[in-house]
């Protein structure tokens, strides 16, 4: 196995742990059935795939690992094909074309992306499905009960695990700075 | 025409838009309509939650191992009020036992093979719940294999949870009765009143009091504060005698017109790992 199919394998193995993990943390520790209210939803999935986005240069191979990802979250978690399927890449380019404005990495820029790419995410797949009658909340509630709690949960989470997913995501696709 | 297909991000965005919404509406579609979804998916699915199962248990024994934590906490007071009901219990176990066996020869004297109340039980592990606001699914480790179908209803220890929404080969996907989806949160259901019993339709759960709420009720007379609903069995694949919760209140909608009966969930929708599915004997309609 030469280095680049190690690399790829190593950010598909990590992507799925982070996929699960959104899963398993939302049934373990997340769940206030009884008592409607805040709605918080881990995405330790899109923190993983914004941090390898920032530092993934190949455009073709970021698009498949997004449509890869989106469509099995959709399938597996939503039972709805065309959230994230469509999202997650549209936003991975997002991202990849926007990234020669930052000048390095630092947590500041992560932070601030993972924060529009959450918002974007979740706002949209309200829009779709809110289109698509699956919902009837309104936008204030969205706003109030998932939107707030999300972005408040996820961007602590973050925070706390910036360094060791930082490094991790560095050694993922490192050998492509060692070999320019 | 050469001007117009030159223009490739156009193009990209316009065929974009349309595999959304194509893809969108087709599985919302396949969703409502079909018992299953498509093959690929089915695997799909399958695979995913195979190797789910992995991470899911140490999940799951950490998650009992806290509530056998704090279940501890309580016993000593829960002990006390247990041994107070505990010749009570015996006493009805006995009697349900005579009343089974008698309710057995009157139906072989009738010649009734299945009645409303007959079902049995599968039980499943939970694999995970959503990262999802809206559609609240449970992932569970049984399919099509142990003879699940689609909308049978699904126990937790306590009470009713939901209903199967997706079945695959080997997992499906549970959906709560804490759900905002309109078509599928509707359990025919009745009141266990003294001499009559009220029937009517759960309809709708009250995210802000974490009740539910029945609709569509014969008669408010003589509901109490504390009678149990069960389910009625006269909606199809969900069988009668499934215990739902207690009656809470009753409130007048906004016109004051009709009367909701709000009901206490027994189900606690949180604290179990393991749930029971149940397939009714008697086939309703479709």
């Amino acid at each position: 196995m030469n280095i680049k199919t190690r690399k790829v394998v190593g950010q598909v193995f990590f992507l799925l742990i982070a996929f699960y993990l959104d899963g398993l943390m939302k049934w373990a520790f997340l769940n206030n059935m009884n008592h409607g209210g805040f709605n918080v939803l881990p995405q330790l999935m899109l923190m993983l795939i914004v941090m390898l986005t920032m530092r993934i240069d190949d455009r073709r191979h970021l698009i498949i690992l997004g449509i890869v990802f989106g469509l099995l979250y959709d399938s597996y978690y939503y039972g709805i094909i065309g959230l994230y399927t469509v999202l997650l890449p549209l936003l991975m380019i997002g991202i990849d074309h926007f990234k020669f404005l930052l000048l390095k990495n630092n947590m500041g820029y992560d932070l601030s992306i993972y924060f529009l790419s959450l918002t974007f995410l979740q706002s949209g797949i309200y829009l779709l499905e809110r289109l698509l009658q699956q919902t009837s909340t309104d936008v204030l509630d969205f706003i109030t009960y998932t939107l707030g709690p999300t972005l408040l949960w996820n961007v602590v989470v973050f925070f706390i695990f910036y360094i060791p997913l930082a490094n991790l995501s560095s050694w993922m696709v490192k050998y492509r700075r060692d070999s320019k | 025409m050469q001007k117009f297909f030159s223009n490739k991000k156009l193009i990209i965005l316009m065929i974009l838009i349309i595999v959304t919404f194509g893809l969108l509406a087709v599985t919302v579609n396949i969703r409502d309509k079909k018992s299953t979804p498509p093959v690929v998916q089915q695997i799909g699915n399958d695979v995913v939650s195979v190797v789910g199962g992995v991470f899911a248990y140490p999940t799951n024994a950490v998650k009992n191992a806290t509530s056998e934590f704090s279940d501890l906490y309580n016993t000593y007071t829960e002990n006390k009020r247990l041994k107070a009901r505990i010749g009570e219990l015996a006493q009805n176990q006995a009697k349900l036992e005579v009343v089974q066996e008698e309710n057995k020869k009157l139906k072989q004297e009738l010649k009734l093979n299945s009645t409303l109340t007959d079902y049995s039980t599968v039980n499943a592990s939970v694999l995970s719940r959503s990262p999802n606001s809206w559609q609240s699914y449970l992932t569970i480790n049984r399919g099509q294999t142990s003879g699940i179908k689609k909308n049978m209803p699904v126990m937790s220890g306590k009470g009713l949870i939901g209903r199967i929404i997706e079945v695959d080969k080997v997992s499906s996907k549970v959906e709560l009765i804490s759900t905002d989806n309109e078509l599928n949160d509707k359990f025919a259901a009745e009141i266990l009143g003294n001499n009559k019993n009220i029937t009517g339709v759960v309809s709708r759960y009250d995210s802000d009091t974490g009740d539910l709420v029945m609709e569509n009720v014969t008669s408010t007379k003589n509901i109490k504060k504390g009678q149990s609903v069960i389910t009625s069995g006269l909606g199809g694949l969900t069988p009668r005698g499934l215990y739902i919760g207690k009656v809470y209140g009753i409130k007048k909608d906004n016109y004051g017109m009709t009367n909701s009966v709000y009901i206490t969930p027994a189900a606690e929708l949180r604290n179990f790992t393991v749930v029971t599915v149940i397939k009714s004997s008697v086939s309703g309609e479709k």
